[in-house]
C-alpha cells in the first residue's frame, strides 16, 4: 500500500524540520548566527489517467485526470541571511557589521573562512583573533602599550600609542561579499566557507560600494525569532502526528484485508 | 452471488486510491505552495447480457470507479518570513520557472540567488521575468519586489540609486483545471494551453504561501476511508459466511 510510504516521507520530512528548528532555537543567543529553514517540495506524481487525453473518436477530452502523489522531499535548508539586531556591549573588540559583508578569518590550514560574529580578542602577538583563536585578516598588530583602540565605520583600526595624544592607524578590517550568501557552507564555530554556489568572495572596505559599515562595541545577535520558530515547531509536530495517523489507517486497512481470509 | 464481492472490491480499490491521495496531502502539510488533491468517484454501470430468450431483464450492477483527482487551487495561508527573496502570489497566478524539461509553473516563492546572480527556486531552476531570467549584480542591495512583480535594487555604493532588475512573470490559465502536477512544487500544462499574464494578482514580498491542505479535513477523510473500508470488509465477510453456511446446510443429507 503506497499510502504507508507516502506518510513515511511526510514523517521523515517533519523530523528533519524539527531538527532544523531545534538547531535554530539552540542558537538563539549565538552571536552572528543565521537561522535556517527546511524547504519541502512534493515528490513525483503517477498520472493514472492523464488529463486532456482523448476519450472518444469525437475528440472529447478528459477534463480531469487521476494524479497520485508519492509524498514529500526536502530540497534544502537554506540560511536566511537577514540582519540580526545589534546589541551594545561596551567591549572595545566587539564589532558588528550593519549591512552586507562578512569578516575574513584565516583558518589554521591557511584557508579563508567568513563570519558575521565580531566578538574578537587579542592574542599574545597583538593580533585580532576570534574566540577560537583564528586570526582576523586585518594586518593589524596592536602594540602592547597602546590604549584607546578604535575601529571606525570604515573598518580602520587605530590606537593611541604611549606618549602620544593622536591616534595612529595600525590596520584595516576588510569585508567580503557574495552573490549568493545562502550558498555558503557552514563549518561550525560561526564560520562559513566559500562554495561554487556562493560565488567567489568580493573583498572591499566597510561602508563602500554596497558593503555595510562597522559598529564598534556592538555585537550582532542571531536572527532567530522565537515566536515564529515555536509556531513552526507546533506545525511540524502536528504534521508529524497526522502522518503517523495515516500510517495507522493504512495499517488498519491492510489488517482488515488480511482478516478477510480465515 | 459473486457480484457482491466484486462490487465491494471496486469500492475497496477506490478507497485505497483515496487513502493515497489523503496520505500525499498530509505528507505535504508543510510544503510551501502545495495545492491539495481531491478524489472524485462515479458509478460504473455494468453492461448486462440481453437476450430475447431471457424471461426477465437482468438487474444492472453498480460499481464504483475513481474518475479523477481534482486540484484544490484555493489560496493557502500567507506566512510572513521577513526574507527579502520570499514571494507569495496573492490571487490566481503562478510564477514561471525554467526547468530542463521546459517551462513549469509554481506557487512556491521561496526563492534564492545562485552563484551567478540569477534568481532561482530551491531546486536551482531559473525564475523567469517578462524578458528572460532575472539576474542580480554582485553589488546589488536592498532588493524590493513590488506588488506588480517588478524588482528594484540599490546599485553599488549609492544610497539613492534605484535600478530595475526586471519584472516577475506571473501567469494564469483560462482552464486552470488542465494544470498537472509535475513534482518539485511545479505544475505543467499541455502544449495546447497557453499561459496568459495574470491580472488582479498581487506579489507579496517577505512572505511565503503555505500549503492549502486543511489538516482537520484530511483527518476526517482519513477516518471516513478507514471506516468505509472496514465496513465493506465486514460486508464481504458476511457474504462469505453466507456462502459457506449455505454449502454446509445444503450438504446436510438427512440420514
Amino acid at each position: 500500500m503506497r499510502a504507508l510510504h507516502t506518510a513515511a516521507t511526510g514523517m521523515m520530512a517533519q523530523e528533519l524540520n524539527v531538527q532544523v528548528i531545534s538547531n535554530n532555537l539552540a542558537n538563539m543567543r549565538t552571536t552572528g548566527y543565521k537561522r535556517q529553514r527546511a524547504e519541502f517540495q512534493d515528490l513525483l506524481y503517477e498520472h493514472v489517467r492523464r488529463v486532456g487525453s482523448q476519450t472518444s473518436d469525437q475528440g472529447t477530452q478528459l477534463p480531469a485526470g487521476i494524479e497520485l502523489g508519492s509524498g514529500v522531499k526536502t530540497v534544502g535548508t537554506p540560511r536566511l541571511m537577514t540582519q540580526g539586531s545589534l546589541v551594545q556591549t561596551g567591549k572595545d573588540l566587539d564589532v558588528a557589521v550593519r549591512g552586507e559583508g562578512f569578516f575574513k578569518i584565516t583558518l589554521p590550514d591557511g584557508r579563508t573562512a567568513y563570519t558575521r560574529d565580531g566578538s574578537f580578542e587579542l592574542d599574545a602577538q597583538g593580533r585580532l583573533v576570534t574566540a577560537q583563536g583564528n586570526v582576523v585578516q586585518t594586518g593589524a598588530t596592536i602594540p602592547a602599550n597602546a590604549t584607546g583602540l578604535t575601529i571606525n565605520a570604515q573598518g580602520e583600526v587605530s590606537v593611541t600609542l604611549a606618549g602620544s595624544t593622536a591616534s595612529t592607524p595600525v590596520g584595516q578590517i576588510e569585508l567580503a561579499m557574495f552573490v549568493n550568501k545562502s550558498g555558503l557552507q557552514a563549518i561550525g564555530d560561526n564560520l562559513f566557507l566559500e562554495t561554487p554556489a556562493s560565488g567567489t568572495a568580493q573583498s572591499g572596505t566597510p561602508a563602500a560600494a554596497g558593503f555595510g559599515d562597522l559598529q564598534q562595541r556592538t555585537l550582532e545577535q542571531a536572527n532567530v525569532e522565537a515566536v515564529s520558530e515555536i509556531t513552526d515547531l507546533i506545525a511540524a509536530q502536528r504534521a508529524y502526528e497526522m502522518n503517523s495517523k495515516v500510517i495507522g489507517a493504512a495499517d488498519q486497512m491492510l489488517q482488515t484485508s488480511a482478516n478477510l481470509m480465515r | 452471488m459473486e457480484n457482491m464481492v466484486l462490487v465491494g472490491l471496486s469500492r475497496q480499490v477506490a478507497l485505497r486510491r483515496e487513502l493515497e491521495i489523503v496520505a500525499n496531502n498530509i505528507a505535504n502539510l508543510n510544503t510551501t505552495g502545495f495545492k491539495a488533491d481531491g478524489a472524485l468517484f462515479e458509478q460504473y454501470l455494468m453492461p448486462v447480457a440481453r437476450d430475447n430468450e431471457f424471461s426477465g431483464a437482468d438487474a444492472r450492477l453498480n460499481f464504483v470507479q475513481d474518475r479523477a483527482s481534482w486540484l484544490d487551487l484555493s489560496q493557502g495561508a500567507i506566512q510572513q518570513t521577513g526574507n527579502p527573496l520570499d514571494v507569495a502570489v496573492d490571487g490566481d497566478g503562478f510564477l514561471v520557472v525554467q526547468t530542463p524539461r521546459g517551462e513549469r509553473y509554481t506557487r512556491n516563492g521561496a526563492l534564492q540567488i545562485n552563484g551567478t546572480g540569477e534568481l532561482v527556486t530551491s531546486e536551482g531552476y531559473q525564475v523567469l521575468g517578462d524578458s528572460g531570467p532575472i539576474i542580480f549584480q554582485a553589488s546589488d542591495r536592498d532588493i524590493t519586489i513590488n506588488a506588480d512583480g517588478s524588482i528594484r535594487v540599490r546599485e553599488g555604493s549609492s544610497a539613492t540609486s534605484d535600478a530595475s532588475r526586471g519584472r516577475l512573470r506571473v501567469v494564469n490559465f483560462e482552464k486552470s483545471e488542465q494544470l498537472q502536477k509535475d513534482g518539485a512544487s511545479t505544475f505543467m500544462v499541455g502544449a495546447d494551453v497557453q499561459p496568459q499574464r495574470a491580472a488582479n494578482v498581487k506579489v507579496v514580498q517577505g512572505a511565503v504561501e503555505k500549503s492549502n491542505v486543511q489538516g482537520v479535513l484530511e483527518m476526517t477523510r482519513l477516518i471516513e476511508v478507514t471506516r468505509s473500508y472496514t465496513e465493506i470488509a465486514a460486508l464481504l465477510q458476511q457474504q462469505s459466511d453466507l456462502g459457506s453456511e449455505a454449502i454446509d446446510r445444503l450438504a446436510e443429507v438427512p440420514a
